[in-house]
């Protein structure tokens, strides 16, 4: 399938996971339209309104990007810049992007630390202490998992959980913790994918981290296609 | 001096080809651990609440989503045919519907690229068929596409509006009069260059074809009109109907139905090129397959996918911009401005040199998001209207597009035409003189961006 021209799964169980990647992405791009235009709808025709409308949607907007990110490491799609990189010789290139590694896994683990200590409270769990890196468990940290989203309901196939994290009692609404978890999630996913990506420029079998505008893909095809005539 | 060393590091790193999003957000994650004392959890909670917290870029993902199943679902073909039905007798004709086609795209689309691309891809190779010069053509469409920025509905005018807090609705309206004053100056300029050099025209094909070809092109033009009523209303009939958010939304609904059940060119109802499509009567269940169409995921996935790029970078942007307010930089700049005697020109000036240098490296929305919040307190200070500061600066995107030596749309158009950087940089020349021109008029005239959103909306109200 489509995706990028840069990145061709080698494996069934890589073309699975890019497959789950790439439906989930258009999963939730399509639940926010449709949840945001069954609002407009319910507002003009049946005069009421999704009361969870709009903050699902939004918990849907974080979603979407928040997933993404990672999946956009991994076929090569961040925007950056390029003209020094194409103007400089083949060696110093790849010192350059080895260092922009460097640079973005520094990222990736510092988000990921944030991420971990914004949402372990509300996940009842014990954030770490240390200010860049986790030095250990702060034994200290107040649980908060009775902290509930504003509007969204709380689905009832996953009222097993209140026993675990609740104490057993009822959530009125979802928990924020499950929208929160994206968080951890998805910057767990860009530790992977850049370190892969990494691994891929230090193999030789890549040499940029970037791409230097969003329609590159399509250019490429159409290029191709004028090569052809 | 703090703040120096911030820029200086986010500049290295985009030199070095890190990603303009982690650039930006390093540089402030670093900043802010060593110089003040937010942790790291109240930087993921910003970026969570980028998205979470920010109604208005919700438009972005839904404008992206609209415009892409407007151009799977060949409008841009229609658009096309309906333009060299109106202009294509004139002298210069296909290249002055080609600006037209990009005008009336850029209503539809929020992106320059997008429309680049839309365009240019079926346009350029019209046009050298019936005897221009590749140079010509390129130089073009390069320069008529950057109007997908300026002509609402824009992606970058929302990113500005949420940035320093005006209505996006404003905006949209007050980049009208600018983007058709832009398109009829270029138009013109061909139009004298076809003259001088006797360029070919093509043959009146009769109101009939105008007819058929606005008929065809008809429910995607409609689209327009959809997102304009929906936004401010029929005026003396209904007020505003959805917020632009949900106008996008709309949107997009509407250009799903369009391309898989009008027009098919996309989902089950499509056929292979040059066959008839097949009629929905003969496969009602088409109208639940479509949702599930590979053809609906794979523009759901695309459109998907630039949203993720997009934001990331802006909800870096917005980690950088706290940094920046934290600092009181903006306040410390504007004194400095004040204190060195500059007035209302003085500093439109320098905006313009900031952005134009910017444009050349960023991409437009991340570029807003920093200097925006930079610019605005200063801009207010010196009286200089929010929303004629936001088309200034839209203006400016679109000519560091086309500038070298980075210029995104120069990429594309360089990638669509097949020609060699340099080359679409000499052909892109003498219109990027028009659009320079047309920057002057724009950041001097102010009456062109507020006259239209003073008069439907009535006149701005400054609060800060």
């Amino acid at each position: 399938m489509s995706g990028s021209a840069k990145y061709h799964p080698k494996t069934r169980f890589e073309a699975f996971i890019h497959e789950l990647e790439e439906t989930f992405i258009a999963v939730l791009l399509g639940l926010m339209t449709l949840v945001t235009f069954a609002n407009v709808v319910a507002r003009y025709v049946f005069n009421s309104t999704l009361i969870w409308g709009l903050e699902t949607t939004l918990v849907l907007f974080a979603w979407l990007v928040l997933f993404g990110i990672s999946y956009a490491f991994k076929i090569t799609a961040h925007l950056g810049v390029d003209a020094i990189l194409n103007i400089v010789s083949s060696k110093t290139r790849r010192i350059m992007v080895l260092i922009a590694i460097v640079c973005c896994i520094a990222y990736a683990m510092l988000l990921l630390k944030g991420a971990w200590d914004y949402w372990a409270p509300f996940g009842g769990f014990e954030k770490t202490t240390g200010r860049w890196f986790p030095l250990g468990l702060d034994g200290s940290t107040r649980d908060q998992a009775w902290y509930e989203t504003e509007q969204i309901p709380m689905f009832d196939w996953l009222r097993f959980i209140e026993p675990i994290f609740n104490e057993g009692e009822a959530y009125e609404k979802m928990p924020r913790f499950i929208p929160y978890i994206i968080l951890p999630f998805g910057c767990a996913l860009i530790l992977f994918r850049v370190i892969q990506a990494g691994i891929r420029v230090l193999k030789g079998q890549a040499d940029s981290l970037i791409v230097s505008h969003e329609a590159e893909d399509a250019v490429e095809e159409i290029a191709a296609k004028n090569r052809e005539e | 001096m703090d703040v120096v060393l911030l820029f200086v590091m986010v500049i290295g790193l985009l030199l070095i080809g890190v990603p303009i999003a982690v650039s930006l957000g390093l540089s402030s994650i670093i900043f802010l651990l060593v110089f003040s004392d937010t942790s790291l959890a109240s930087i993921a909670q910003s970026l969570y609440q980028a998205m979470a917290g920010h109604y208005t870029l919700l438009a972005i993902p839904f404008f992206i989503l609209a415009s892409s199943f407007m151009s799977t679902g060949g409008v841009a073909k229609r658009i096309i045919r309906f333009s060299i039905a109106c202009v294509g007798h004139m002298r210069g004709g296909l290249a002055i519907a080609g600006v037209f086609a990009c005008m009336l795209f850029a209503a539809l689309s929020g992106s320059s690229p997008a429309t680049v691309v839309a365009i240019g891809s079926i346009v350029i190779a019209a046009m050298r068929q019936v005897g221009y010069t590749r140079d010509f053509a390129a130089g073009v469409i390069c320069n008529a596409g950057t109007l997908g920025i300026l002509i609402p509905p824009s992606i970058v005018m929302v990113v500005y509006a949420s940035s320093v807090e005006v209505s996006v609705g404003r905006m949209f309206l007050a980049g009208v009069i600018p983007g058709i004053l832009a398109g009829v100056m270029l138009m013109i300029t061909i139009y004298i260059i076809a003259r001088i050099r006797n360029m070919p025209k093509g043959e009146w094909r009769g109101w009939g074809e105008v007819g058929t070809s606005f008929l065809d092109a008809f429910w995607g033009l409609m689209l327009i009109a959809i997102i304009m009523i929906g936004i401010y209303g029929i005026p003396g009939i209904t007020g505003a109907i959805f917020t632009p958010t949900e106008a996008a939304a709309v949107a997009s609904v509407y250009a799903f139905l369009i391309a898989s059940f009008v027009y098919r060119d996309m989902g089950p109802l499509a056929t292979p090129e040059g066959e008839r499509p097949i009629s929905l009567l003969r496969k009602p269940h088409a109208l639940i397959t479509a949702f599930f169409h590979k053809d609906t995921r794979h523009t759901l996935f695309d459109a998907g996918k630039l949203t993720i790029t997009l934001m990331f970078i802006i909800a870096n942007a917005l980690i950088l911009k706290h940094v920046l307010t934290d600092e009181q930089i903006p306040q410390q700049i504007a004194g400095a401005m004040l204190d060195a005697g500059f007035g209302k020109i003085m500093f439109l000036i320098v905006v313009n040199i900031i952005l134009l240098i910017g444009g050349q490296f960023m991409e437009p929305s991340g570029l807003i998001v920093i200097v925006a919040p930079l610019v605005f307190p200063i801009a207010i200070e010196l009286g200089v209207d929010p929303i004629h500061l936001g088309i200034i600066m839209v203006v400016n995107m679109e000519i560091g597009m086309i500038t070298p030596p980075v210029g995104l749309n120069l990429f594309v158009t360089s990638g669509v035409a097949g020609m060699p950087i340099m080359a679409v940089v000499r052909a892109a020349l003498p219109f990027l003189a028009v659009l320079f021109v047309f920057l002057i008029m724009v950041t001097y005239i102010p009456w062109l961006s507020t006259y239209l959103p003073t008069t439907f909306m009535g006149p701005e109200i400054i609060t800060k």
